[in-house]
């Protein structure tokens, strides 16, 4: 155990060097106090983000109504799964970001009408790493993708939008753009490369 | 050690929630058996997230707080304090299999349904309601080679216990092996013991020899057969 204390206190001296996520404090308040205010602020300010990313990544058939009734649950999640956050793992944007995408992908699976019942969360979960070391590395390395994200060239920032915010796989990137399949690869390559994010292949 | 990986394409586009459910599976196995692609997948959703922040906000002309909040109160069910304790979910399961895959064949792979073709080699389809893929277990006795086949199509291969090896190389626990169409081999399931792996199947493949030729509509059959 006493490995235990050693490790938290190296991950609160690691927290203190890295900046503060200012929206972890009212997730916590929403976790342990259930508190109305602390929810209302997040939902001020990340409602229209969610609401913009999911009329951008629902696809062609996703109205007005179906991305606000999404969006709806979404902060409905993030109410309820305040206390699993873990503000040493994630920032608040990238775990509100993960809970917008399992939902938009529920939402499209049953909007196909599959009848295998799947819970997308047994897919798309949030991997436990044991060691809170890498979880430090790993809070450092977003502000260093913050940071480069403002320097990208505007024909890597194109098909990383396409990727990410309209959920477009690189083979319909690649169509849509009319560009073969490799150059989007190594165009999201370079990119993800000046993030730091060192993929081998 | 892991050390075949799934490349950036499939990682992003897992990050990005754009693959199929049957790819989707296997990088999720994958995941759990390598720190070093669940940090990229981490590092992936992070670039996710600063891209919807710096999106257009679209407010909605009501505010719909109240209303939200009336839906939450009549169906909430953690009440203050009572903080759900998520126990730290171990990577992989006792029996060593992934969570998700075991997750997916209904909590154990006993309750799949086995085919057995030859001495060899089992199949068991998996039903994840996937349109565009076949996703299956297989499993191969110790020390026994598998059919030579050709793939019509993009194979995915995860290794969840043993080792096989072909003309190529070796590959063990964790391993996500991709085959692309035209290519042919035979893999065999290494001396010591059964090797078990998770196959995600763009196109049937083509056996290329005569007995497996003969088996296979029989294949097609029993794997259409079981899948609802």
């Amino acid at each position: 155990m006493d490995n235990d204390i050693d490790m938290e206190s190296a991950v609160t001296q690691l927290n203190r060097s890295t900046v503060p996520d200012a929206w972890a404090e009212s997730v916590r308040l929403v976790a342990v106090k259930r508190d109305r205010a602390a929810f209302q602020v997040l939902y001020k300010h990340f409602s229209p983000l969610i609401r913009a990313f999911l009329l951008k990544s629902m696809g062609s058939g996703a109205n007005r109504s179906e991305a606000e009734e999404i969006t709806q649950e979404v902060l409905i999640k993030v109410w309820n799964k305040a206390a699993t956050f873990n503000p040493a793992k994630a920032s608040v944007n990238t775990w509100i970001f993960t809970i917008a995408r399992n939902t938009r992908i529920d939402f499209i699976r049953r909007n196909d009408r599959n009848n295998r019942e799947i819970d997308i969360e047994d897919i798309w979960h949030d991997a436990e790493s044991p060691e809170p070391l890498v979880d430090m590395q790993q809070r450092r390395a977003e502000q260093v993708i913050k940071q480069a994200m403002a320097t990208l060239p505007e024909e890597q920032v194109q098909v990383l939008y396409k990727a990410f915010m309209e959920g477009k796989s690189h083979n319909e990137v690649a169509e849509e753009l009319s560009l073969p399949l490799g150059t989007v690869k190594s165009r999201i390559r370079l990119a993800l490369n000046k993030m730091q994010i060192l993929i081998d292949r | 050690m892991v050390s075949f990986h799934p490349d950036s394409k499939f990682l992003t586009d897992f990050a990005a929630g754009s693959l199929p459910l049957s790819e989707a599976v296997c990088v999720a196995a994958h995941l759990e058996f390598c720190g070093k692609c669940r940090a990229h997948v981490q590092q992936l959703s992070d670039v996710a997230a600063q891209m919807m922040v710096r999106l257009d906000p679209v407010v909605d002309d009501n505010d719909g707080f109240e209303s939200l909040m009336q839906r939450i109160e009549s169906s909430d069910p953690a009440p203050a304090g009572q903080v759900s304790n998520i126990a730290a979910k171990a990577a992989v399961s006792a029996t060593g299999i992934p969570r998700v895959v075991e997750k997916l064949a209904g909590g154990s792979l006993q309750n799949l349904n086995w085919v057995k073709l030859g001495k060899s080699l089992r199949i068991a389809p998996m039903d994840i309601g996937c349109k565009s893929r076949q996703t299956a277990i297989y499993d191969i006795k110790a020390g026994r080679p598998m059919p030579e086949h050709e793939h019509r199509g993009e194979e995915i291969t995860v290794l969840l216990k043993g080792s096989f090896s072909d003309a190529d190389g070796k590959y063990v626990k964790g391993d996500f092996v991709v085959r692309y169409a035209g290519e042919r081999h035979q893999p065999t399931a290494t001396l010591d013991t059964d090797c078990i792996c998770l196959v995600s199947l763009e196109q049937p493949v083509k056996a290329s020899s005569w007995w497996y030729r003969l088996m296979e509509p029989f294949v097609q059959y029993r794997l259409s057969g079981f899948s609802r």
